[in-house]
């Protein structure tokens, strides 16, 4: 098939095969000679009908790899080389028919032969002058001819039978002379217009087979089952692969394994004719199992060759795009998951996605600082779908690195990014770990908040590939908003833990707590207060929380202390008695603080509520315990002091009686009495000796009855006795 | 009841005795007037108050525990009367709280019973003798 299809003429390109950038012509400088003139150096200024022209076409062209010198000569015929001069040759071509004519006269005229016979000679001369377009020539051999034919007429018969049918030979020989000429003149400009023609479209065809080489875009034809047709240098610099090589192969052969059955299925719907033009944005394989995404257009141009379909292919190298396509894609995304994430726990596998995916990354690492461990931690990955790199992003590997080690060291020491192109030609202490799992590339860039770096991270790709200033320059924007994002994450987070250990307090606390509006409405109360009071929070708002408040204005009133909405009461408590949903009956203390706005104004109440109940009844019960203690106190007072007055008593009555007894005795012992007085002392001592020994035996008749030990004497007694010694006693 | 008898001898000095006891006024009579003084007795307060202003005796021996009206209340009476006029409390309420009690009363002295007889005797020759010291 393809021997048939026209093929561009490859001469005089000296773009050597492996050449990646082909050259691109600048000018063209043409001079064109005359043969004949050459010699002379005189240049014409035209090409003549009947000679060809000589034309030396110098093709100055650039190529950036030589310093854009000129090379290569095109296109042209080549000078005819060895020939005999043509002016010679001409020369002999112009005599020839004389010298002919000249012989035939002298043979007609030397044998005496007729005209008639010398006739056909002289008309083969001339008719061999006038195949040739010349008509000079041809004027002068058919004069010389009719000449001829005259003479020899003239000279052998008479002349006046015979000039009629020399004149008749002579116009024969005119007109066939004449009729020839031109039809070889004829001949020979449909010849030249032919030639002219095809130099033409010659040329045609070598300025499109330029303009498709010079083309920017990668040009190609395949015919109708995908098989390469033409390819054009651009196309077989992007692949890759030489020109020869790709004519082997299929268009589908070239694109990359994900967007083959894409391809295919539009070459099947092309080849069926149900759409003329594909367009799509693929990745091609390129050189070293890289892949270049192209905008892939694929056209039908076979409508005036219905029988032999060809598809023109299209293939514009979008990388560029794509690179900064993705870069703003990366951007965009991570400010995305900055937006709408709460926590950098959150927002780092969305990230590191994104940074892989947009970039082509296979696998991204983020290290934090540990700012008490000085060592950088790695905390989050994220690595590529099929990228087999499960094992080596296991955060379990517990890595750490310190100032300055290895990329990721070096950046946070310098809180600016960095990039190794290939890991293969590097020093980097984790290479070794990275080549093993066919890592080749990395390049990693700071977590920068308020000047001071807070993390890295690492983005690492199996493909050799440069980093550009433009990508440092995203990342190290990217880097400065994620660590503006995980410096508010980390505000927020601490807000939020302040916020619910402050709730947590409020809830849990096991004092009732009631936030009381201006108008002593009950605005918010915790658990603990509902729980206390046993009410819901609605019975609580509208009846039990008016109670209150009436209960504290009563308390306080009584406390001379102003009422719970007048002034500022500050940490002033009262205890009120207050019943609960159930009924029972509690003690409260009513503790009221204000709570200023941020002017200072009393904004709302904070109300303490404590069940004092327990304190409250324990009081009681001491206070109790202490009467029915002052009550025993006074009674053991009272036992005292009627015991000091029994001991009193007792020794006053035996005192009294002892008076008489020693009294009288020492009067006796000292002697100077008279008989009857001693008999009169003597009775006096007896009866108070007596008396004595009766207060000792009630005594101990007291002590028995106490102790229960009293025993009963049952015997008759005189009562007027008893009577009249108890009167002569209290006398 | 006791007579009132005529003094005698030592400085013809008169010594009021109020006590219920009965074995003690006889006591007490008979040590002093063994001593010289003239004796009066008196059973209760009210005959203690009137005798001693009656008679105004220069020493009276006091007990405290009588019917009716009590020797620290006769001596209160007598001595819102006759301040001059020594009063002796002899008690058996012998306590030491009890001497500061009848020296704050307004006693003159105190003797505590039983007494020894002539610490009777002395306490009485000390306070008849006073005036003329």
């Amino acid at each position: 098939m393809s021997n048939r299809l026209p093929t561009w003429p490859r001469r005089g390109l000296g773009s050597a095969a492996g050449d990646p950038v082909p050259p691109r012509i600048l000018s063209w400088h043409c001079a064109v000679y005359d043969h004949e003139s050459s010699a002379q150096n005189t240049p014409v200024k035209g090409a003549l009908g009947n000679q060809y022209p000589l034309t030396l076409c110098v093709l100055r062209t650039f190529h950036p790899a030589r310093g854009g010198e000129a090379y290569g000569v095109l296109p042209g015929q080549s000078p005819r080389l060895g020939v005999v001069p043509i002016r010679t040759r001409g020369l002999v071509r112009r005599v020839i028919p004389f010298v002919g004519i000249a012989a035939v006269f002298a043979v007609a005229v030397g044998t005496g032969a007729p005209a008639l016979l010398a006739f056909p000679l002289f008309l083969l001369a001339v008719l061999t002058v006038a195949l040739f377009d010349d008509s000079g020539q041809l004027l002068a051999v058919g004069g010389a001819a009719s000449l001829a034919i005259l003479i020899i007429t003239v000279t052998q018969l008479g002349p006046a039978s015979n000039l009629a049918t020399a004149l008749f030979e002579i116009a024969v020989l005119g007109i066939v002379a004449t009729s020839v000429h031109e039809v070889v003149r004829q001949a020979k400009l449909g010849e030249e217009n032919a030639e002219r023609k095809a130099v033409e479209i010659e040329s045609i065809d070598e300025r499109l087979r330029l303009t498709l080489e010079a083309a920017l875009i990668g040009l190609g034809l395949v015919s109708a089952d995908g098989h390469w047709v033409q390819i054009n240098e651009r196309l077989a610099g992007m692949l890759g692969h030489g020109r020869d090589e790709l004519m082997h192969a299929n268009l589908s052969d070239v694109v990359a394994e994900t967007d083959r059955q894409h391809v295919e299925d539009a070459l099947g719907q092309l080849e069926r004719r149900e759409i003329m033009r594909w367009q799509s944005d693929v990745q091609l394989d390129g050189a070293a199992e890289t892949h270049i995404p192209v905008s892939l257009v694929i056209a039908s141009v076979s409508d005036h060759h219905p029988s032999e379909p060809f598809l023109l292919v299209q293939a514009t190298d979008i990388s560029a795009r794509k690179r900064i396509d993705g870069m703003r894609e990366t951007l965009v995304a991570v400010r995305q998951v900055i937006v709408t994430a709460n926590s950098w726990d959150q927002a780092s596998p969305a990230l590191l996605g994104s940074f892989c995916t947009n970039l082509a990354w296979d696998l991204a690492q983020h290290w934090s600082v540990e700012a008490e461990r000085h060592d950088l931690r790695l905390q989050n990955t994220w690595h590529r779908e099929g990228s087999n790199l499960e094992d080596f992003n296991d955060p379990a590997r517990n890595l750490s690195i310190e100032v300055g080690g290895g990329l990721v060291g070096r950046v946070w020491q310098s809180g600016v990014a960095a990039a190794m192109d290939d890991l293969a030609g590097n020093d980097y202490e984790q290479a070794s770990a990275e080549r093993r799992v066919g890592l080749r590339s990395a390049v990693a860039f700071p977590l920068i908040t308020a000047g001071t770096t807070i993390g890295v991270i690492e983005l690492l790709g199996r493909q050799v590939r440069h980093v550009d200033d433009e990508l440092i320059t995203m990342l190290s924007t990217a880097g400065v908003e994620i660590g503006q994002f995980i410096q508010r994450c980390e505000t927020a987070q601490a807000l939020r833990r302040s916020e619910a250990d402050h709730r947590a307090i409020y809830e849990r606390s096991p004092i009732g707590i009631a936030r009381v509006g201006g108008e002593g409405e009950l605005l918010e109360g915790n658990s603990a207060l509902l729980h206390m009071l046993e009410h819901d929070v609605d019975t609580m708002r509208s009846q039990a929380w008016p109670d209150l408040v009436r209960a504290y204005d009563q308390a306080a009133g009584r406390a001379r202390l102003a009422p719970l909405l007048a002034g500022l009461p500050d940490q002033r408590s009262v205890q009120v008695r207050a019943a609960t949903g159930s009924g029972r009956w509690l003690w409260l203390q009513m503790t009221a603080t204000s709570i200023p706005d941020s002017s200072g104004r009393p904004e709302h109440l904070l109300v303490m509520v404590e069940d004092v109940t327990t304190v409250r009844e324990t009081q009681d019960k001491l206070a109790e315990a202490l009467d029915s203690q002052r009550g025993a106190n006074a009674t053991l007072e009272k036992l005292d002091r009627t015991k000091t007055e029994f001991l009193s008593i007792v020794s006053h009555e035996f005192r009294t009686a002892l008076t008489g007894i020693q009294g009288f005795s020492e009067l006796i012992r000292d002697g100077g009495i008279e008989p009857d007085e001693v008999r009169a002392y003597g009775g006096y001592i007896f009866n108070d000796a007596d008396r004595v020994n009766r207060l000792i035996g009630d005594m101990l008749d007291l002590d028995r009855m106490e102790s229960g030990r009293m025993s009963m004497r049952l015997a008759d007694v005189d009562i007027n006795d008893v009577l009249s010694d108890v009167m002569t006693r209290a006398s | 009841m006791a007579e009132p008898m005529p003094m005698d001898g030592v400085g013809s000095s008169m010594v009021l005795v109020a006590d219920d006891n009965e074995v003690a006024q006889r006591l007490c009579r008979r040590v002093l007037e063994k001593a010289g003084y003239g004796v009066l007795v008196a059973a209760d307060g009210l005959q203690a108050v009137d005798l001693a202003l009656a008679q105004n005796p220069n020493v009276i021996l006091m007990d405290v525990a009588m019917p009716g009206m009590d020797g620290l209340e006769a001596m209160r009476r007598i001595k819102a009367e006759r301040p001059e006029m020594r009063v002796v409390i002899a008690s058996a309420h012998s306590m030491a709280s009890d001497r500061e009690r009848f020296l704050a009363a307004g006693a003159d002295d105190v003797l505590s019973k039983p007494f020894r007889l002539g610490d009777l005797v002395a306490v009485v020759q000390r306070l008849t003798a006073k005036p003329g010291a």
